[in-house]
């Protein structure tokens, strides 16, 4: 290594600038089969507009925004813990009363009151079907994801398996499939959702039960297999779920009943409205279930199993709960989905759905509710936009790459999200102080 | 019932591939004494003790424990939470309390994990979830108050001392409300006034909660002041067993233990 390099503010400068060099290359224009080099020289040769003000070279543009990024960090290096502690005292107070209980419930209720009269602002149908399918129905997942990883401590990478569960069910039972329902009977999509439900829950506890012995990593694997088997059972069987092309004909939900007559149509907004009030239901029911018998000895069984056991717990009793637990609200946005887009497909059920998910909720914050409802509305809302008014250079499949660089952010800055949980931050906390104990097997006399 | 056996351990081995932990060891607990098992490091202890509360399970030999009903079970193949709900509670030799939940909070999990699960009653919280909350606390707190740690109820169990951790242990594994309880090197680590008091609250454990306690400690002056009978292990096997001054007047342990670990033990 050369001597000037060992000088560490020219160390950071240039590492910031390599890491800068890569994000142009990143979004700048690809190379093709005849010009390979064209996605470099493009990259930094292309005119681009510097700030709206005037064209220039995008290197320009690279240095440019190399310096004013190297300055912030130095900025942030020299002043950032006086600032900190400044915006600390500053909302101490704020923060004091921000955790009352009474507060909290005003805050949830206005929240409710706000979801409520959303679409009345949003107009736009793109928006109002975004809203349905790519926001509520993603808090469901989160919501149920939360559970699994953030409560129980088990990393599921399968967890899109359960959502299909709960969309071919309804598919089936409503008749849409090639496989008859039973007995002939088409149901209504509202007599899928417990069907459904029960269905992924009984997949959650059929595939836990034999894997949940595994930890850690050993369980990231099964999951994610489990979740390949089912993509590509309802990709081959078809027979019975209608193979790659799916089915396109799962009836929306409709109420018959003595007076009350109404079918949800192709309009989103009904639709916005039945899944809010399912994601009020599962909020309050999870955090009942948080501060219940059964939320403690999840943070038990995760802080530290060995001792959990000896306490007469049975971890594995628990960990299938969360699984099914989870599995049960992913089930249901399985229903939602199905229903309001009145087709299944196999496209949709794939690794990337599941790490999606996992990204809301970790980016919110594992193990807070109100962490998963935020992660899911904030990082939905950014992909939503980014499809519908894409800025310049950006191109769809850029998503992941945007959104992995904000988890490595996340991490490094605040690991335990942006609404972290009081127990959650506590571990973190204890284990970078180095007093948590992770799995360390037994201890005592070695034999 | 004076002489009754809590614990009637006949000829266990235990192996580790080929590495022999625990070899042909039998040991007789009779209800409320306390007993002790000591021996050098890598002797076989915490390897006895897992094999008791069904961590480990021995290839041979029987253990059977009478359980709170009165009924005698074989505990080798049972799971550890079973046989911590028969009335076996243990403390570990590194600490192992929950560091983000509180004092409390980690008592009142020992208190309610024997209680059927009921995801229904959790989230509904009828008058049934809410006596038996209301039960947990009171013992929770009888508890704590027991082991004098009520003024720190509400702090984070991290950030207790050590001497106040080996406590919190002791409250929780009582909570599970046991018939004997193992206690694996509970002064390791703590300084010679804390030491004195945890001697005072074993000997209270018993005597005020009727629990047997089995003892595993380095420390000879807690071993010799506390414990009513011994057991020493070397080398996976029992080379001894009787009073303290039976054990102190014994060639043997003298020659395995005592000889190399009076010294260092006392550190």
């Amino acid at each position: 290594m050369p001597r000037w390099l060992k000088h560490k503010a020219l160390g950071r400068f240039f590492s910031l600038a390599l890491a800068m060099a890569v994000v142009e290359l990143v979004t700048g224009p690809p190379g093709s089969n005849e010009t390979p080099t064209a996605g470099f020289s493009g990259s930094f040769g292309e005119k681009v507009s510097f700030f709206g003000l005037f064209p220039v070279p995008r290197i320009v543009q690279f240095l440019a925004f190399t310096v004013i990024i190297y300055f912030l960090i130095s900025l942030w290096r020299s002043y950032g813990d006086r600032l900190r502690d400044g915006v600390r005292s500053l909302t101490e107070r704020p923060r004091a009363v921000a955790n009352k209980g009474s507060v909290r419930w005003g805050v949830a209720a206005a929240l409710v009151v706000i979801g409520a009269l959303l679409p009345r602002f949003v107009t736009d149908p793109f928006w109002q079907t975004a809203m349905v399918e790519q926001i509520a129905v993603y808090v469901l997942l989160a919501l149920g994801l939360n559970v699994v990883v953030g409560f129980a401590g088990l990393l599921d990478l399968g967890f899109v398996a359960f959502y299909a569960v709960g969309a071919y069910a309804t598919a089936w039972v409503t008749g849409a499939l090639p496989l008859p329902p039973l007995f002939g009977v088409h149901l209504n999509p509202f007599f899928a959702i417990p069907i459904a439900i029960f269905l992924a829950m009984l997949a959650g506890v059929l595939l836990g039960t034999p894997t949940l012995r595994l930890r850690g990593d050993y369980l990231a694997i099964v999951t994610l297999g489990f979740g390949e088997i089912i993509f590509l059972f309802v990709d081959n069987l078809n027979g019975i779920t209608g193979g790659s092309a799916g089915s396109g004909q799962v009836p929306h939900f409709s109420v018959d009943v003595g007076p009350l007559k109404y079918v949800w149509g192709l309009a989103p907004v009904p639709y916005y409205y039945l899944t809010l009030a399912f994601v009020i239901l599962f909020v309050v029911a999870f955090s009942l279930l948080e501060h219940s018998r059964v939320g403690r000895s999840w943070t038990a069984i995760r802080e530290d199993e060995v001792a959990a056991e000896s306490l007469g717990i049975n971890p594995l009793k628990y960990k299938v709960m969360a699984f099914s637990i989870g599995a049960a609200s992913a089930g249901f946005a399985g229903v939602v989905t199905a229903a309001q887009t009145n087709f299944v497909n196999p496209s949709v059920f794939t690794i990337y759905f599941s790490i999606n998910i996992l990204v809301l909720v970790i980016f919110g914050g594992m193990g807070s509710i109100a962490g998963a409802v935020v992660g899911a509305v904030v990082i939905q809302t950014v992909s939503m936009y980014l499809i519908h008014t894409p800025p310049a250079g950006y191109q769809p499949q850029d998503l992941y790459i945007y959104l992995g660089a904000l988890l490595i952010i996340m991490m490094i800055f605040r690991p335990s999200g942006l609404v972290p949980s009081k127990r959650r931050q506590r571990e973190i906390g204890l284990a970078e102080s180095g007093q948590g104990h992770m799995d360390e097997v037994l201890t005592g006399d070695v034999p | 019932m004076i002489d009754e056996l809590i614990f009637n351990v006949e000829n266990i081995t235990l192996r580790f591939g080929g590495v022999v932990s625990l070899n042909n060891v039998s040991l007789e607990m009779r209800r409320g004494e306390i007993l002790a098992v000591i021996g050098p490091n890598g002797a076989g202890k915490t390897s006895l003790f897992n094999s008791l509360t069904g961590v480990y399970q021995p290839q041979e030999g029987r253990i059977t424990l009478s359980a709170k009903s009165g009924r005698s079970v074989s505990v080798i193949g049972m799971k550890a939470h079973r046989v911590s709900s028969l009335g076996v509670a243990r403390t570990f030799q590194a600490s192992r309390i929950f560091g983000a939940l509180t004092t409390f909070e980690n008592v009142k999990i020992g208190a309610e994990s024997h209680r059927g699960i009921g995801i229904a009653g959790a989230m509904v919280r009828g008058p049934r979830t809410r006596h038996g909350e209301r039960e947990s606390d009171e013992l929770a707190v009888d508890l704590l108050d027991f082991v004098g740690l009520r003024s720190k109820a509400n702090l984070l169990a991290s950030s207790l001392s050590y001497g106040d951790r080996r406590r919190l242990e002791i409250a929780r594994a009582l909570a599970t409300r046991p018939q004997v309880l193992l206690l694996d090197e509970p002064a390791a680590g703590t300084n010679p006034s804390e030491k004195l008091e945890l001697t005072e609250l074993i000997r209270k454990v018993r005597d005020e909660r009727g629990v047997s306690i089995l003892l595993i400690e380095h420390d000879m002056k807690l071993v010799m002041a506390l414990a009513e009978r011994l057991y020493v292990l070397n080398f996976g096997s029992v080379i001894a067993e009787g009073t303290p001054e039976e054990i102190r007047a014994n060639e043997a342990v003298i020659e395995a233990y005592l000889g190399a670990a009076s010294t260092a033990g006392d550190s």
